[in-house]
């Protein structure tokens, strides 16, 4: 071979190692050192979490730029973000950190803002909310079964009654069984309730005719039954109870006249009332738990991960532990 | 064979005085070996000095010491007054050293061998230097052999090689390492005679190892005699045939004496 | 004692001839020939055995990973695993094992017979420093020629952990989502890191290879004797300084 040939060849082999090494430059750095454009914006948190220099920055899960210092700011957290040019965040957006995945992944989540809002300028602020992370979910999820454990045995308790004393529905069964033969007696006393139901008069009356009450204990029944599977055994008994006293059988109308049996009742399903009440509002950590959809399908997603990590792992460490807790809950 | 064709063609009206050579002392070890025992001489420029001795004698060593190949264990080489030992000498004085095996460049052809040195040294033009070589080569008759690799050449062509690229080297002292050894007398002769006729041409110093007598004989202005490590004789040749040493008359005039061999007594 | 003895001049030696080639440095332009053919032979005719290896490293690490990481259900981070650990590791070391067992002794080699055939006795004589003409170019080659082909290396590797990622029913990621795994952890820094170490690497491998093949004595089953020594002395030398350099890059 010639002299030639072979400096062509080394020259051309020398360039294309030249090319390469450019072009996985570019790939990698995204040309971030020629092309240093965009605006930075600043997002003060309290806790930076596993947020590292070059996460990414998403709006609407678009990636629109990424993380390009993190600092320490006096007693917070600062993350300076690089956007690309072009895009406009609405001044009163909001910046959250996201967690990709389990093993500590991130990226900062703004959304979209009002529309309409100004556009933040370089170097301003941004607002910011702190989500839960991984861990305090699982310590929620924890808490969360103990309490739950703790009130569906209060119910029960309720329900069977205590120390060898007869409970509430007990009381009603015995009062319903002791009554039979004078039951026949009874009936005969019956049209003259009816009529008397029908106008609503009497506590019975009352407690048929008003819709409110009925649709409210339903209503309860129903949120139990999605709530708690062990309150099933209870509402079935409730249910029990109820096809009697519509169908009228029993001590009805010792039931009629007991007014404090029914004041019993009444409050019983007040209780309840509260109960629902306040999961349907979304208080305490149940009603979190069953309204918060966004929670929900993070729990949901969690523990999917989880699941999958610990049908791999078998039995080692912690998420075994929050994978047990998870399994009995759901 | 080509006989010597040197008269056709001189080199260049080569300005390069021939050097003196001053061995004070010299003596080398090789661990428990002594290869070299206090050996001092001196030549004179512009002369033929053979070094002759058998096999083992410590005649390329002793070469070796004087192109600064190898360093002294006591004593030292004066070249032109410069001590062979310390580097720079070779820049100062043009030594070009002939060694028995030739010692081309494997790898590259005869003309590149003989254009290297100076392509090196940058001595003139590509044009210039092409000019220089190619007269080198006429001059032992290896026009021919230009484009050929030394894998290609004879043993004789290899040392005219050799000759011929020490001679690009315009040199001021000229050593030969068994310029004759495995050749037929012819060649050898021609050998000879080549090396005489440089000497005269370009009054270049040179020294010679060899055991080769008719070489000595026929064109030696002084020969030494090495033995052992040590300097043994130290004449011109006339006084060699008349030496009473006999390890000398043994060496110039071996006789082949089957009744009696050497090995044998050497046994006892 | 004798054995350490040796390696201490081994290191004195080669030490030495780096210093005498940088002395030489300057000669580089009028000896452009020789560098091109040096480049030539350390560089291009490596570049095929450099793929093929540095290719099915890769894909037997994408396929070992992959049937490990799949248990658990990380599998997509084999882009990240194959692209780090060949960036900052893999890739330059093969290079350089490459480079030894290739470039390293056929220097050896070379330089060995020239000094036991007497040749480099011969530039002695003519006042042409070896260091200068046999070394420096060499030398010269090594650092021009050793990031690209450790560049080749890594991307052929990342390629071909992507093609197993892909066509392995066991693991069947695509190319797509490999990549954006390997960009996603991976800074340009992996790389060069990966490429200084190739360069350390592939200097001290010719020089070790230059420095032993010149000090060679003896007749021609020398030569065999300080080829294997050097490709030893090479590998030995990749292995120990990836140590330290890893830890000085860290």
């Amino acid at each position: 071979m010639n002299t030639a040939q072979q400096t062509a060849r080394v020259g051309l082999f020398f360039l294309l190692g030249v090319a390469l090494i450019w072009v996985t430059f570019e790939t990698l750095s995204d040309g971030k050192i020629f092309k240093d454009n965009g605006y930075t914006l600043v997002a003060g948190f309290e806790n930076l979490k596993e947020l590292k220099q070059g996460d990414e920055v998403r709006m609407a899960g678009v990636k629109i730029g990424s993380v390009e210092k993190t600092r320490l700011a006096g007693r917070r957290a600062e993350a300076i973000l690089r956007v690309e040019p072009g895009i406009k965040i609405a001044s009163d957006a909001t910046a959250t950190i996201v967690m990709a995945g389990l093993i500590g992944t991130n990226y900062i989540s703004v959304d979209l803002g009002t529309p309409g809002s100004p556009a933040l300028a370089d170097g301003a602020e941004l607002h910011t909310k702190v989500t839960a992370d991984i861990n305090t979910i699982m310590s929620e999820i924890g808490n969360l079964g103990q309490k739950l454990e703790g009130a569906l045995a209060s119910i029960t308790d309720s329900m069977k009654g205590k120390d060898g004393e007869p409970g509430l529905f007990q009381k009603i069964d015995k009062l319903v069984s002791a009554n039979t033969e004078s039951t026949t007696v009874t009936l005969s006393n019956l049209r003259d309730i009816t009529t008397k139901l029908k106008d609503g008069e009497g506590t019975l009356g009352k407690l048929i005719n008003d819709p409110k009450l009925h649709d409210d204990l339903l209503a309860t029944v129903a949120e139990i039954k999605s709530a708690a599977a062990d309150a099933k055994i209870f509402v079935t008994e409730t249910q029990g109870i109820l096809a009697q006293v519509k169908s009228g059988k029993g001590a009805l109308g010792t039931l009629l006249y007991d007014e404090e049996s029914a004041a019993n009742i009444k409050a019983t399903v007040k209780n309840f009332h509260d109960v629902s009440d306040k999961i349907a509002r979304g208080e305490g950590t149940l009603g979190k738990l069953l309204n918060d959809d966004a929670l929900y399908i993070g729990v949901q997603n969690t523990l999917k991960k989880a699941d999958r990590a610990i049908d791999g792992l078998g039995d080692s460490g912690p998420i075994t532990a929050v994978g047990v807790v998870a399994k009995s809950l759901f | 064979m080509p006989t010597c064709p040197i008269h056709r063609n001189p080199i260049t009206a080569a300005e390069s005085p021939a050097v003196g050579i001053a061995i004070e002392g010299l003596s080398k070890n090789f661990g428990p070996l002594q290869a070299l025992k206090n050996v001092s001489f001196a030549v004179e420029p512009g002369e033929i000095f053979v070094l002759m001795g058998p096999s083992g004698s410590g005649k390329s060593v002793l070469l070796k010491h004087i192109v600064g190949l190898e360093a002294a264990s006591a004593g030292r080489v004066l070249i032109d007054g410069h001590d062979a030992a310390t580097e720079g000498t070779l820049e100062k004085v043009r030594i070009a050293l002939v060694f028995q095996a030739g010692a081309l460049f494997n790898s590259i052809s005869v003309y590149d061998n003989l254009a290297l040195y100076p392509r090196e040294h940058q001595l003139g033009t590509e044009a210039e230097i092409k000019e220089k070589v190619m007269r080198a080569l006429q001059i032992l008759s290896l026009e021919n052999a230009a484009q050929k690799f030394p894998s290609e050449l004879s043993g004789g062509m290899k040392k005219r090689v050799a000759i011929a690229r020490a001679l690009v080297m315009e040199p001021q002292l000229m050593l030969y390492d068994e310029p004759t050894s495995e050749l037929d007398p012819v060649m050898s002769a021609t050998i000879s005679e080549i090396i005489a006729t440089l000497k005269d041409e370009y009054h270049v110093t040179t020294i010679v190892v060899s055991h080769d007598r008719e070489l000595a004989l026929g064109i030696a202005d002084r020969i030494g005699i090495l033995m052992g490590g040590e300097l043994v004789f130290l004449g011109p040749p006339s006084e060699v045939a008349t030496s009473k040493d006999p390890r000398i008359a043994d060496f110039f005039h071996p006789k082949i004496d089957l009744k009696k061999p050497r090995f044998k007594s050497l046994e006892t | 004692m004798k054995q350490l003895n040796t390696i201490l001049l081994g290191f004195g030696g080669a030490v030495q001839l780096l210093l005498q080639s940088c002395k030489y440095l300057g000669t580089l332009p009028r000896q452009r020939a020789r560098f091109i053919e040096q480049c030539y032979l350390i560089g291009y005719t490596t570049l095929p055995i450099v793929a093929i290896l540095s290719f099915f490293m890769g894909s037997v690490l994408a396929l070992q990973s992959g049937y490990s990481m799949q248990n658990f259900g990380a599998k997509q981070f084999i882009g990240s695993l194959v692209g780090l650990s060949f960036a900052r590791e893999l890739g330059p070391v093969i290079v350089a094992i490459l480079v030894a067992g290739r470039v390293g002794s056929a220097i050896t080699a070379e330089l060995a017979s020239m000094k036991v055939y007497q040749e480099v006795d011969a530039l002695v004589t003519m006042n042409i420093p070896p260091a200068r003409m046999l070394v420096m170019p060499r030398l010269a080659a090594i650092v021009v020629m050793m990031p690209i082909l450790a560049i080749i290396g890594d991307l052929v590797g990342w390629f071909g952990g992507a093609l197993v990622s892909k066509y392995v029913d066991a693991i069947a990621i695509d190319p797509e989502a490999y990549f954006s795994a390997l960009r996603r952890y991976m800074k340009f820094k992996d790389v060069a890191t990966g490429l200084v170490k190739a360069e350390i690497f592939g200097f001290v491998v010719v020089l070790i290879c230059c420095s032993i093949g010149l000090n060679t004595r003896g007749g021609p089953r020398e030569i065999g004797a300080s080829v294997t020594r050097a490709v030893v002395a090479s590998l030995i030398s990749i292995l120990v300084l990836d140590y330290f350099v890893t830890k000085a890059l860290m």
